[in-house]
């Protein structure tokens, strides 16, 4: 014990509470997780998922390549401290085996390693060298950090998170850590070069360094040597702000690792076991479960959902966005207007570095908070019919196409021109899908209605069924279950009786730009059929921001809390980036998304159907 | 006293003096838009619900803010939530969000 120093102790108490608060929270989620859930896991173990959460692990979580994607210079920040701390540390660990051969030295040693043994500053390649490069390499991504607080706009970012009292500490602490270790290990170095040092060696023959020489690298050594000409002897040798700087650098550590599991900085440890349970095949269901925990908690703040959430850019509402719908929940304080007030539109899904369902987990918010469900609610629809005609197609307008008949008319000439018969399920008014239900979050209801539909269907006995609603095309295919039964957007459908040539179509020379519904495209894949439909019309232009970064049309019936306002706003920010393609008028796919755009258009809004219908 | 022979029929008298206007404030004050309604009915019209029941969401939220909650929190279950009422509304009341508010309220009041 003889090379204790106090001033390791904070580091200790840290590093300790740290290691059991992890092992709790994680054992503790994974506990909670459900039994297929857990056999999930366990079953992925031996297969090739265990080898590819590695790689990702090592891509994500160490290289973060996705924010470099975003942006350079945030890529790099990111990765100068993931990477850059990582390999310090492991470079640390390599030199005190190789330094004490093996030998087994008290942890203190290795994390302190500069304090308790001074290799000679040599300018030649050796550990030294290789740490101070890492050192400069995260004191960079320090400045940066910095200078994103300050100009958040270089590194492609119009806003940043606004961060809590916790993460604030957490920060503080962990940009402190590294300027502390370069002025400690400088001022270590400064004693050696004014006085000299030892080599501390676990054989008998302690090395002595002579003054004049120093220790370090290049920018320890060099600060060191700065620092023996610039200080006073006298200060120098009382060690007073040498050990100081330990005792600040070792303090920071332990304040770091402290605040850490109460902190956005949680991310760094949650985002390993998060990717071993998603490769895996665990994902977010509509209830809540401790599988979200490992989600929530993943989380960095790092604020790259903020931007491309339009109703921050183009309604200016704040404070709602996943990173604080995130945070709020993870925190316990979600409330109402935060969980209602969203889009459910994907886009911040789309931009999130680290995959969270966002979609999903703003639904088991609001479903965790339904009240139970009447066992006879919607007893007034058991029994009734209100289909009509037969035939093996069936058509489901959903709620929203029959309040824009237009689209329901050309539908109608569509099926009549590719003689196809067709069984109407809604056409004089139907039984909502039940997504709006259960985007609300009241699950178990609209289970009733799903159930209405589904029998209804069976009933009939359709093998396909067309809808030209998006929004109900990605509840059959999602919750309904309908085996047997083909389900086609009505542009899928299109694009077949084309392509069987059951359907002519007179091409002309307009020109047409396309909004690719949310729930069309990122929320069913689907962005090429009603692509392919126009290209057999007349000229497409795509928009800035198209496919998968394609903007929302604002009307989205996920959002129960958005004003008529802020819709309107959004929609005009969509008609606006469509109108700017030069299009004579804009084509969409979703009977919400033709209604909303048409409220701030400039030019006309159709549905894909009826372009289609009048090039009969 | 002279009475004149005539008298109130109280099965037909809204007295609002007796109403409790408490939460119909609240409400009111919550969304003010719904003070903008002007009971054009586009709402009821447009309901998915009420081609198979007699519900009317107009009928729904008047009563509401008159004070009169009595049947409501049941009324409002046969809503689908579908959202057509929000877009045929004239005055762009946020009706989706005014069925969920009312119920929730409703639905704590009576707990
Ligand atoms: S949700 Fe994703 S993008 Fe948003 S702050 Fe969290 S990690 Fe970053
Ligand atoms: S889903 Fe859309 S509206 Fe909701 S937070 Fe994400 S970007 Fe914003
Ligand atoms: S209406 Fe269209 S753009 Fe808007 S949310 Fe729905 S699918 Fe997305
Ligand atoms: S549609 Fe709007 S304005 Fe008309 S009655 Fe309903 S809420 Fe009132
Ligand atoms: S949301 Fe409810 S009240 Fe409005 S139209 Fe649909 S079923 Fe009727």
């Amino acid at each position: 014990m003889e090379h204790f120093r106090l001033f390791v102790l904070p580091f200790y108490a840290g590093a300790i509470f740290l290691l059991i608060t992890l092992l709790f929270k994680y054992i503790y989620w994974f506990v909670g997780l459900s039994r297929e859930q857990k056999r999930l896991f366990w079953r992925s173990l031996p297969t090739r998922a265990t080898w590819k959460s590695i790689l990702e692990i090592i891509n994500e979580s160490l290289l973060h390549r996705k924010i470099w994607r975003t942006n350079p210079l945030l890529g790099y920040m990111h990765t100068s401290f993931a990477l850059g701390w990582f390999l310090l540390i492991t470079v640390g660990w390599i030199e005190t085996y190789v330094y004490f051969k093996g030998e087994g030295v008290p942890l203190y040693v290795d994390i302190f390693f500069s304090y308790y043994v001074h290799p000679i500053f040599e300018r030649a390649f050796n550990f030294s060298l290789i740490k101070d490069a890492l050192l400069l390499l995260i004191l960079i991504g320090v400045g940066l950090a910095l200078f994103k607080r300050i100009r958040s706009r270089v590194m492609g970012m119009k806003r940043t998170t606004k961060h809590m009292l916790g993460d604030r500490i957490a920060l503080t602490a962990l940009w402190l850590i590294f300027p502390a270790r370069l002025l400690a290990e400088s001022l270590t170095s400064a004693e050696v070069w004014r006085f000299g040092g030892y080599v501390w060696t676990l054989s008998e023959n302690t090395q002595l360094i002579p003054p004049g020489i120093g220790c370090g690298s290049f920018l320890t050594g060099s600060l060191g040597q700065w620092l023996a000409n610039f200080l006073p002897a006298r200060i120098i040798e009382a060690q007073h702000i040498e050990l100081g700087a330990w005792w600040i650098y070792s303090i920071a550590l332990g304040v770091f690792f402290i605040a850490l599991p109460f902190s956005r900085y949680m991310h760094i440890f949650t985002e390993m076991p998060l990717i071993f349970l998603r490769n895996a095949g665990l994902r977010a269901s509509e209830k809540e479960t401790t599988y979200d925990r490992f989600q929530i908690d993943a989380c960095s703040r790092c604020g790259i959902c903020i931007d491309p959430c339009q109703l921050q850019s183009g309604a200016d509402i704040q404070g709602v966005q996943a990173v604080y719908f995130l945070r709020d929940r993870r925190y316990g304080r979600l409330t109402d207007a935060v969980a209602d007030n969203c889009l459910m539109c994907g886009r911040c899904q789309q931009a999130c570095p680290v995959g969270i369902e966002q979609n999903t987990l703003r639904l088991n918010s609001r479903a965790k908070r339904a009240y139970p469900d009447a066992p006879n609610r919607y007893a007034y629809i058991q029994g009734k019919d209100p289909s009509t005609g037969e035939g093996k197609v069936g058509y489901f307008a959903g709620c929203m196409t029959l309040l824009t008949p237009r689209i329901l008319l050309a539908m109608e000439q569509i099926f009549a021109a590719a003689h196809e018969t067709v069984w109407w399920a809604d056409k004089n008014g139907g039984v909502c899908c039940g997504r709006p239900l259960k985007l609300a979050g009241e699950v178990d209801a609209a289970r009733k209605m799903m159930n209405f539909n589904k029998e209804l269907f069976q009933k009939h006995g359709i093998t396909t069924l067309v809808t030209s609603c998006p929004i109900c095309l990605k509840v059959f295919k999602e919750d309904y279950q309908l085996e047997g039964i083909e389900v086609l957007h009505h542009s899928e459908y299109i694009q077949r009786l084309l392509a069987e040539g059951r359907l002519h179509l007179h091409a002309g020379s307009e020109t047409f730009t396309y909004h690719d519904p949310c729930e069309l495209g990122r929320g069913g894949g689907i962005y090429d059929a009603p692509r392919e439909v126009i290209a057999a019309l007349g000229i497409l232009k795509e928009p800035a921001e198209t496919r998968e970064h394609a903007l929302c049309c604002g009307s989205s019936i996920a959002n129960t809390a958005i004003d008529d306002e802020g819709q309107r706003r959004i929609s005009g920010q969509v008609a606006t980036a469509l109108a700017a393609t030069g299009a004579t008028s804009i084509v969409t796919a979703c009977p919400l998304c033709k209604k909303g755009i048409a409220r701030e258009a400039t030019i006309p809004v159709y549905d894909l159907a009826e372009i289609v219908a009048r090039a009969i | 006293m002279t009475s004149w022979g005539y008298s109130i029929s109280r099965p037909r008298s809204i007295d609002i003096d007796r109403n409790d206007m408490s939460y119909s404030k609240e409400l009111l004050r919550e969304y003010p838009e719904l003070q903008t309604c002007i009971a054009c009915g586009n709402c009821t019209a447009a309901c998915t619900a009420a081609n198979f029941t007699s519900f009317s969401l107009r009928k729904v939220h008047t009563l509401v803010r008159r004070g009169e909650y009595q049947g409501m929190a049941e009324e409002l279950e046969k809503c689908m939530l579908c959202g057509k009422c929000r877009l045929a509304c004239p005055r762009g009341i946020n009706t989706r969000q005014i069925v969920l508010t009312i119920k929730k309220h409703l639905a704590n009041r009576s707990r």
